[in-house]
């Protein structure tokens, strides 16, 4: 059996205990929520922590909850089951419950949290792979080695960002609060993510501890539309989520959003694509229109590279195709918001 | 054929069947259900060391030299040993023994087995991998059969200069073959339509869940036990003895559960021979499981195919000729390649009738995994290009797909172009119950655009008369043993992986001897308890084995019938056996149980067991070559497929699979349906998902579940077993195979199905979306192309 | 129940090599194949992903499991999707069925009539590579129907006489004799 490096466990019973562990550990500790990324990551030795810190025994940081002024709090430990499978999500956020829905396979969306999604690991085919293997290559750019085995000598990893929920969360304005030797501080999602496959992330040494979305207004629409092999088990060959806001009328676009997941590095935001539906009238076709060309627009935008596997000029190819899906997902869903995630 | 070979097609008693032919659970199934069923890694013995190998991560290269002091000196580790402690090579053809259980003056792929340790666990055996120094001359890698075809320098194996001058080839050539049956020339020149075109087919691997794994243990008085996750343990019992230099007779071989193989367990792999020898040579029981990533580099997987078919056919349907010229890529060693090769051309004279034929098949040897056999060896890759080129000629001559297969149909009890008897065939009826039941005439060419139904058919093989060594010994034998207590013991050398060769042949003992199934019990696969079986490969084991049962069966029934006869003083003939009661047929009230009559026999016989066996005919082409592929029985299948081709996306979506099969008779027909649904599944992933690929460096690009997709419950479509049986008179009550012709038509109804639905050929696997994308901006094209009024589908 | 091991071995490692509760197997290593699924505090988890000193204080449930709760339930031999597994011949090579068959429980213990969709997704994060899936969900569908008293529906290749009615053929009546 492919074996785990050594380590030890520390099962910390507070968040404070945590970060005290992390401080005191550094690059040596790593935490393992529901270890669905973290162990095969382990055993393909791409992390050989001295101390894994279980936050399990962590309390409440797990659990939806809406608050008064309608924002949705979602625990970092809540599994990504319990968030598809909440009501409160689907009709809050629905392209969260869409996307959560469609990570990986069943017994995983049992053990994976949202803040292991959110936190996941960049993926690429030449990273994901055993010891043996990478070593067969002299190794790679974001992990032992010097070369980029994606881009001819490239001198930026470009693995990509394969989290499904980290563009839903950038639709809905999520923001993360994190833990740190600083304290409590928080994150808008947009400000996590930095443009390196090596470590795609600002964030360092510190807990997430939860998930706020802020109340959607009710004409919110929203929706994700995954690529992949498999309906089933598989990461995102391209994940794009999207955003439809209806104006209190019910009758024009007052707000949309389109993100996209499995490009590059990080989890991309097209502000423009999205903005060309802005003010359209309901079924009509200058939103059509409108669509069409948000789909081509993101065409453009779009530069898929051969990072993870499968066809990457194909990938490119279903960009407009996902983005034109995801957008009529958003505006053919009813009234009933729970069902927007739907297609 | 010896009148052991053959029983006739009837129920052994005049009230019928009573457990053949009705769906039954399999012997072993409630051992597997609640997880007593002990699979290879299953096992642990006291003091059992752990095994580990070192892997070349260079796809070619010389072996300058090893030092493994330093993981010998590491605490824990018991041995290390590489090449030179099992210099005799082996492969499980005996015409090219091309393999070393570690690599001893070169490595061929990244993965080739350069060394193994034993150590005390497994962290253990691996921290000593990394402490053992290789010096490597790397060698130029051959990563495309075109160029291996034409560079023969460097050699990836060092060939005489004899044999160099026989094979008369430049290049790395592991097999050539050329066969012409008929003027295929003249034949093509009369042809009314001529359709010529190239079809590829890529590596697919079999992705058995259960990963290999072996466990040796060496006894002081020289008795050398394995258990191995194999297929075919009396080849690993053969291996072994060659390449450890030890007398068969000192060797046990084991199969205990097997968590599948679909061929990718036949070859002896180096796990095998390296436990082996390391329990030999530290005194402890050793074993390895493979990872899932080593399972992937052992390989022997479905070979990749370039193929050029030219058929021609007259106006009416009727073909004339069919023309092939076939590339086949091997990987870095022989493995059945010999075999493949033959196969890639000898396997597609049926079920239409080819008046004139011609193959050229070359197999190139290329610095990657090396191929195998994988379910529906050597002729799924030449069925796909035949059965799609097929399409074409009716597409050209304006027939039905399933009209024009009817038109070649080549009938019963005949002799096909490359002189293989034919004896039962059901084509005629899997075509009817396909086009029945996916209501061909009324939907084919009629859905919507974007859905559509394609047909294909095939044949294979039920075992060959090829015993792979040759000799004249019977291919399967069985011994039964009665005991006292009303319970036979089946000993029998067929490996069960899962099909349920073991329970068919409780069946079989439970039908010839009247007895409840509860009463028979298996013992299978174990070289000490058992007489010879070839194993699981070819499907023959249900044919062979089956017959082999019922001739040891019928010999035991035949003591206990005289025995009681004797004692009750009457006719044989009146002596009937039934329900585990022995009864007088004109005295119904006369009745003893089973255990009774056993107990006559007893008396009568002297302690109860008889032996059967079975071999093939005399069969096979009179020229060299001409007992490739040559079987005692060919099953026959159709399939329609439903497919959806959502043009946005390129990607297809098998909507529905009609499976007819012509087994001869089901014996167990749930099992044969398992069989059918599992083979149509398997076909269905390998057209539209599934890629052993290499990658640039001549590394497996993704050697994971992850990355090799093989299809989950929601990717699959509904899979619809229709049984033909068309009784086959030398088949265990007619019986022929169900596990590997099932896989064959799926790939090219796929392909068929899709030219329904939006009227593009896809004559190139794997059907990708992004090549159905291509060919669809193409079709558009070259519609813009088109003067109105002549546009395509 | 106590039982020492490293830190760094996985509860599969454990269950199989510590504790001989060899039943559940490992076919991908790393969280691909669903073969080592066993219900923690009864969800359907990877026992190959779960760090043992992590599963300390949960109920584990592994395919060995099932029987003996069946029948401290009151039931006879085997569970019901056991059992149907083996009638339907959903049990080929059965490697990856430990695995599936938790999986279903699960699901029955959720949701006792769940849709052929529910099924399909329930065990999606299992492969089988013998099956095709088909008698797989055919044996869930089983046990479903028998449990609410409903006649199950007969495969394609039995076109005459359901297999899997109550009062059918052998499988059901086998039964009895074990």
């Amino acid at each position: 059996m492919l074996r785990l490096p050594k380590f030890e466990i520390a099962r910390p019973t507070s968040i404070d205990e945590v970060v005290a562990l992390l401080s005191e550990h550094g690059d040596d500790a790593q935490i393992i929520a529901g270890g669905t990324d973290l162990v095969p990551n382990m055993k393909h030795e791409l992390f050989t922590p001295k101390v894994v810190v279980s936050i399990a025994d962590v309390p409440d940081i797990a659990g939806v909850r809406v608050e008064s002024d309608g924002t949705l709090a979602i625990g970092a430990m809540t599994t990504l089951h319990d968030v598809a499978s909440d009501e409160r999500v689907r009709s809050i956020a629905p392209a969260l419950g869409h996307a959560t829905a469609l990570i990986s396979g069943p017994q995983l969306r049992r053990m994976g949290t949202l803040g292991g999604n959110v936190m996941l690991d960049t993926r690429c085919q030449w990273y994901n792979q055993t010891h043996f293997w990478r070593k067969s290559l002299g190794y790679c750019l974001k992990k032992d080695g010097t070369v980029c085995h994606v881009v001819q000598s490239g001198q930026k990893c470009v693995a990509a960002a394969s989290n499904d929920s980290a563009p839903a969360l950038m639709t809905l304005d999520a923001t993360l609060v994190f833990h740190g030797t600083d304290g409590r501080r928080e994150l808008p999602i947009d400000d996590l993510w930095r443009a390196d496959g090596i470590y795609n992330k600002h964030v360092s040494g510190e807990l997430l501890t939860e998930i706020r979305i802020p109340a959607t207004p009710r004409g919110h629409r929203g929706a994700y539309e995954k690529l992949r092999d498999r309906d089933s088990i598989d990461f995102p060959l391209l994940g794009v989520a999207a955003r439809v806001d209806w104006d209190d009328a019910g009758d024009r676009v007052a707000r949309a959003e389109v993100c996209l997941v499995a490009l590059q590095a990080r989890p991309v935001r097209l502000k423009k694509v999205a903005e060309l539906l802005v003010g359209k009238q309901r079924a009509s076709a200058e939103l059509d229109g409108a669509i069409e060309a948000s789909a081509e627009r993101a065409y453009k935008q779009c530069r898929p590279l051969p990072n993870i596997p499968g066809d990457h000029e194909y990938r490119h190819e279903m960009a407009p195709v996902f983005v034109r899906r995801a957008l009529r997902a958003c505006v053919r869903a009813s009234e009933n918001a729970s069902d927007a995630a739907g297609v | 054929m010896a009148a052991r070979d053959k029983h006739g097609v009837d129920a052994p008693w005049s009230a019928g069947f009573q457990v053949v032919g009705r769906p039954s659970r399999k012997i072993d199934g409630l051992a597997k259900a609640v997880g007593h069923a002990v699979y290879a890694d299953d096992i642990t013995l006291p003091g059992m060391l752990h095994t580990k190998f070192l892997r070349s991560p260079h796809p070619h290269a010389k072996i300058r030299s090893i030092d493994t002091s330093k993981a010998l000196a590491l605490d824990g580790v018991h041995a290390v040993i590489t090449g030179e402690c099992m210099p005799i090579k082996y492969g499980v053809i005996p015409w090219t023994p091309d393999e070393n259980a570690l690599a001893t003056d070169k490595v061929r792929f990244i993965g080739d087995e350069v060394a193994a340790v034993a150590a005390i666990d497994e962290d253990t055996a691996n921290a000593a991998l990394e402490l053992i120094d290789v010096d490597y001359e790397v060698l130029h890698a051959f990563l495309d059969p075109d160029e291996a075809l034409t560079r023969q320098d460097p050699q990836i194996h060092e060939q005489s200069e004899a044999n160099k001058k026989k094979r008369g080839h430049r290049g790395n050539v592991s097999k050539h073959v050329d066969l012409e049956f008929g003027d295929v020339d003249a034949a093509l020149d009369a042809a009314d339509v001529l359709i010529e075109d190239e079809y590829t087919f890529h590596g697919t691997t079999h992705a058995a869940i259960e990963p290999h794994c072996a466990l040796a243990q060496a006894s002081p008085d020289g008795l050398l036990t394995v258990w191995s996750s194999t297929q075919i343990t009396h080849y690993v019992h053969r291996a072994l003895a060659r390449v450890l230099e030890i007398d068969a007779s000192q060797i046990r071989v084991i199969q205990p559960c097997l968590g599948g193989a679909f061929g990718g367990k036949s070859d002896p792999f180096a796990l095998e021979f390296v436990v082996a020898k390391l329990a030999l040579l530290t005194g402890r029981p050793v074993k390895c499981l493979w990872t899932r990533e080593e399972v992937f580099y052992a390989h022997r997987g479905r070979h990749p195919m370039q193929m050029r078919y030219r058929t021609g056919a007259k106006k009416d349907g009727r073909l004339t000729g069919v023309d092939a010229k076939i590339l086949i890529d091997g990987g870095s060693y022989s493995s059945f390649g010999l075999v493949t090769t033959y196969y890639s051309g000898q396997l597609l004279t049926g079920p239409y009738d080819f008046p004139a034929y011609r193959f050229d098949s070359t197999r190139v040897f290329t610095n990657k995994p090396p191929c195998g056999p994988k379910r529906g060896h050597g002729s799924v890759q030449p069925r796909f290009a035949f059965e799609v080129q097929l399409d074409q000629v009716a597409e050209k001559l304006d027939l039905d797909p399933i009209e024009i297969r009817r038109i070649n149909f080549q009938g019963e009890n005949t002799q096909t172009v490359n002189g293989q008897r034919i004896t039962s065939n059901g084509f005629m009826e899997c075509l009817d119950e396909v086009e029945r039941a996916s209501r061909w005439k009324e939907r084919r060419g009629k859905l919507p655009r974007g859905r559509g139904l394609g047909v294909a058919g095939s044949m294979y093989i039920t075992g060959t008369n090829y015993p792979v060594y040759p000799n004249k010994l019977p291919q399967a034998g069985i011994q039964l043993q009665a005991d006292r207590s009303g319970l036979v013991t089946v000993f029998t050398g067929g490996n069960d992986i899962g099909q349920g060769s073991n329970s068919i042949a409780r069946a079989i003992v439970a039908e010839e001897l009247g007895l409840d199934p509860m009463s028979v019990r298996v013992v299978a696969a174990d070289t000490d308890l058992c007489p010879v079986d070839l194993g699981a490969y070819s499907s023959r084991v249900t044919f062979m084995v089956g017959n082999a049962t019922i001739d040891a069966a019928r010999k035991l029934r035949k003591l206990i019938v005289s025995a009681v006869a004797e004692a009750w003083e009457i006719e044989e003939k009146r002596v009937f056996m039934a329900r585990g009661e022995v009864f007088d047929l004109e005295s119904r009230n006369r009745r003893i149980t089973t255990r009774e009559a056993f107990h006559l026999a007893e008396e009568r016989y002297d302690t109860l067991g008889t032996t059967g066996a079975y071999n093939t005919p005399t069969l096979g082409g009179d020229y060299r070559g001409g007992t490739i592929g040559a079987s005692p029985a060919y099953s026959f299948t159709a399939h329609v497929v439903e497919a959806s081709v959502d043009e946005e996306t390129g990607r297809i979506t098998v909507e529905n699979c009609w499976i007819a099969h012509d087994c001869g008779r089901a014996l167990n027909p749930m099992l044969v349906a398992g069989q059918m649904e599992g083979s149509a599944y398997m076909g269905i992933a390998e057209a539209v998902m599934e890629e052993h690929a290499v990658n640039r460096f001549g590394l497996h690009a993704g050697p994971s579940l992850l990355d090799y997709r093989i299809p989950t419950s929601v990717d699959t479509p509904e899979l619809h077993a229709l049984i033909v049986e068309s009784l086959d008179p030398e088949g265990p009550y007619g019986a022929k195979e169900a596990g590997e012709g099932p896989l064959h038509p799926s790939i090219p109804a796929i392909s068929n199905a899709v030219f329904d639905a939006v009227g593009i050929r896809l004559t190139h696997l794997p059907f990708t979306p992004g090549k159905v994308l291509a060919a669809l901006r193409a079709q558009r094209s070259k519609n813009l192309a088109t003067p109105v009024g002549t546009g395509g589908a | 129940m106590d039982v020492a091991a490293p830190a760094h071995w996985t509860l599969l490692e454990v269950l199989r090599y510590r504790m001989g509760l060899t039943g559940s197997k490992q076919g991908c290593d790393k969280g691909d194949c669903g073969a080592c699924t066993v219900l923690v505090d009864g969800r359907p988890e990877l026992s190959c992903l779960t760090l043992a000193a992590l599963a300390e204080g949960k109920q584990i449930t592994t395919i060995e499991g099932l029987m003996p709760a069946h029948v401290a339930a009151g039931g006879e031999g085997a569970d019901p999707v056991q059992d149907a597994f083996d009638r339907c011949g959903a049990l080929q090579c059965g490697f990856c069925q430990p695995g599936m068959m938790l999986s279903a429980r699960a699901l029955l213990n959720g949701n006792a009539c769940p849709t052929k969709g529910e099924i399909k997704d329930a065990l999606s994060g299992n492969l089988c590579r013998c099956t095709g899936y088909t008698q797989i969900i055919q044996a869930v569908e089983l046990a479903v129907a028998e449990a609410a008293g409903v006649e199950p529906v007969s495969p394609a290749w039995a076109p005459h006489e359901n297999p899997w009615r109550s009062n059918g053929t052998a499988p059901a009546n086998e039964t009895t004799e074990r």
